[in-house]
């Protein structure tokens, strides 16, 4: 086993990491740029090294300087968390020339799954189904009608030339094939000057689903079932679930076994995620892309599986065999995270700065990953995540309870953060029905203003009022509607710079 | 001291008034009846960071930012953005916007000063922009231009007084 481990990362995945560190009684290594001198994880691992200024590329990202920080702290092993260097197969074989074991799957995986088009060429081989369509252009209604035939309606018709709904079309039944076809063509003609046509299924309810999977360098593979991320500011995930309500369990199983054939085709060792595209009519799904690294959205799986994922990264990086077998999985219960951004919860425009008050929520339930605390500043240069807070209950409903008081516990004041947001997604129709989709926030969300409709207006208003007062009244302005003293008149006439006297 | 807030695209008057054991304060959205609150100042009470405030019946950690005319709030998990202004601040405001402050029939400070100079006299026609009086406060020579043009009713201060804030310093004519 690791003695040591460097952590080439921030924030609360950091944090995560450090603490399998210490469960594992391995000594763990931060590193910091000159924003993080006082981030959480700085202060929390066993030792802490500058690497550089605060642009990720001057720090976070340089790949020099972390090995050199590697080999002065004497490491075995880097667990390079999420984002930032998780999945750049030139630092992961970096590390191996350096006899330095890297937390995560080979680099030849990490390469092969970065290149989105070969991923899916990889996946289609592997018998991963991905959205039907003609595979290439589509040149008159006959061509059209035999590709509809084995992809099935709805379909669109889109401009290979198109942007914009341009020379786009859906279609739903084959008697609208022949003129929709026509229309496309012609409009794609007018617009873009290019009358080329593809065919592909239209995705009806969309739904962001994923299978988590497990490998070890022995060549066995598990998969740890679903994750719904349909609730998606733009396009990033800010609430994700376990198990999702959307799948049912015949279809989730097979997604299972689906992602872990893919998973062994390929070679795959550590955790992997499998995205897959819902369609919440005909249940049917379809490849996006595999993420090989941690996500983000891990302790909703660690916490209806009872698994520690990021322990079990490092046993499998020590090159020992899964804890599990596919039988010891067991979906228990329903997990829910939200992720606490310092944002604008209206224009999702990012706020860092600093920290006033900072309270997390405590209870039966309840887990928190967040490097947020009191006086703390979030610095500008990174990712405005500050924490994740993760509620479990026995059914769905009890979840969402649970993380709906814990978020009605959570305090942080100086920066904007979403936590209005969430309170508010939690009370939607569609999100307790279960039936939202990735288009949840633009289409169904209603008006995003009543997010402040929670707390008494006029708590607020007194309170502003009454400190705005107190900051007049130290700064040394009047009432207007008090006859001043005659000692503040003559005092402040003589302070005025006039020749009188 | 009276203010004017912004909440929600509402209006709001609020007068704050501080006794020795309580905060008065009287809060009226525009076109609704005023609602005065009696605020023990034990129920709004400064602590580290943070100010615990009792509001009928429940308690509230409240954190307030902000300084001048921009104050935010936070507590139960939201926050709200709150404009200010007090009579002053509504002086500044004007003076950036090289207006004058007041209703369109008087001219009053914003804010304690010394009047230096007066440019006109009663029953005197002004144009919009026209230089009215000279006020010196904190420091700075504030020129009062008219913000339209009108007649003088009256001049109520000489050169050399020194006013309070929200004193009346010049009527016009009502605008036909």
């Amino acid at each position: 086993m690791f003695k040591k481990i460097l952590i080439a990362n921030r924030g609360e995945i950091a944090l995560r990491v450090i603490r399998a560190c210490r469960d594992l009684q391995i000594e763990s290594v931060a590193v910091f740029s000159e924003a993080d001198r006082d981030s959480l994880h700085v202060i929390l691992a066993d030792e802490a090294h500058y690497i550089g200024p605060a642009p990720s590329k001057e720090s976070y990202l340089n790949v020099d300087k972390i090995v050199e920080v590697c080999k002065k702290a004497k490491v075995d092993a880097v667990h390079p968390g999420y984002g930032f260097l998780s999945e750049n197969e030139d630092f992961c074989a970096r590390l191996k020339e350096e006899g330095i074991t890297f937390i995560g799957p080979s680099p030849e995986c990490i390469a092969l799954m970065g290149d989105k088009i070969q991923a899916k060429k990889t996946m289609q081989k592997a018998g991963v189904p991905t959205v039907p369509g003609s595979d290439g252009h589509v040149k008159d209604v006959a061509e059209a009608k035999e590709i509809v035939k084995k992809v099935g309606y709805p379909v669109l018709i889109k401009a290979a030339a198109g942007g914009g709904g341009k020379g786009m079309r859906l279609v739903t039944k084959e008697a609208e094939l022949e003129s929709a076809f026509r229309s496309a063509q012609n409009e794609a003609r007018n617009f873009f000057a290019d009358d080329t046509v593809y065919i592909e299924r239209y995705i009806q309810a969309p739904k962001h689903i994923e299978i988590q999977v497990f490998g070890d360098t022995h060549g066995n593979v598990v998969h740890l079932y679903d994750r719904e991320c349909s609730i998606q500011r733009r396009h990033q995930k800010i609430i994700e679930e376990s198990p999702s309500p959307s799948v049912p369990q015949e279809v989730r199983q097979k997604m299972g076994e689906i992602a872990v054939k893919a998973a062994k085709a390929i070679g795959y060792y550590s955790a992997g995620t499998f995205e897959f595209i819902l369609d919440n009519v005909t249940k049917e799904f379809f490849f996006m892309e595999m993420n090989t690294r941690l996500q983000v959205e891990h302790p909703v799986t660690e916490m209806v599986c009872g698994v520690d994922l990021v322990q079990e990264q490092i046993f499998v990086a020590a090159k020992q065999k899964l804890s599990w077998k596919q039988e010891d999985i067991r979906q228990r219960g329903h997990a829910i995270e939200a992720r606490i951004c310092a944002e604008d919860p209206i224009t999702f425009a990012p706020n860092p700065g600093l920290i006033r008050r900072c309270r997390h929520p405590q209870g039966p339930f309840i887990r928190v990953d967040s490097y947020a605390y009191p006086n703390f500043e979030v610095p500008i240069h990174y990712d405005p995540m500050v924490g994740k807070l993760i509620a479990w209950g026995d059914t769905r409903e009890e979840a969402i309870r649970r993380l709906s008081r814990a978020l009605d516990e959570f305090t942080l004041s100086g920066i904007k953060t979403n936590i209005p947001l969430h309170k508010s997604i939690l009370e939607q129709p569609k999100f307790l029905d279960g039936s939202y989709t990735t288009q949840f926030i633009e289409k169904d969300f209603g008006d995003l203003k009543d997010i402040f409709s929670r707390v008494d207006d006029r708590v607020f208003l007194i309170s502003a009022a009454i400190e705005a007062y107190n900051y007049h009244k130290d700064r040394g302005s009047w009432k207007a509607n008090e006859k001043p003293s005659r000692w503040a008149v003559s005092g402040r006439n003589r302070s005025l710079r006039t020749t009188e006297f | 001291m009276n203010f004017q807030a912004k909440l929600k695209g509402k209006d709001y008057f609020i007068s704050v008034t501080e006794e020795l054991r309580t905060w008065n304060v009287c809060l009226q959205e525009k076109g609704k009846q005023a609602e005065l609150h009696e605020i023990p100042k034990e129920n709004f009470k400064r602590m580290d960071q943070a100010i615990s405030f009792l509001f009928e019946d429940s308690s509230y950690m409240i954190d307030v930012v902000g300084e001048g005319t921009q104050y935010t709030v936070y507590t139960r998990g939201s926050y709200r953005e709150i404009p200010l202004f007090n009579d002053e601040s509504l002086l500044h405001e004007s003076l950036k916007g090289g207006g004058v402050v007041g209703t369109s029939d008087t001219l009053k400070a914003g804010m304690p000063g010394k009047i230096t100079d007066v440019f006109v006299s009663a029953g005197q026609k002004v144009d919009a922009g026209q230089p009215l009086l000279i006020m010196e406060a904190m420091k700075m020579e504030n020129e009062m231009k008219a913000s339209h043009a009108c007649v003088i009713k009256d001049v109520k201060v000489q050169k050399g007084d020194s006013v309070e804030s929200g004193a009346i310093l010049i009527q016009f004519e009502q605008a036909e």
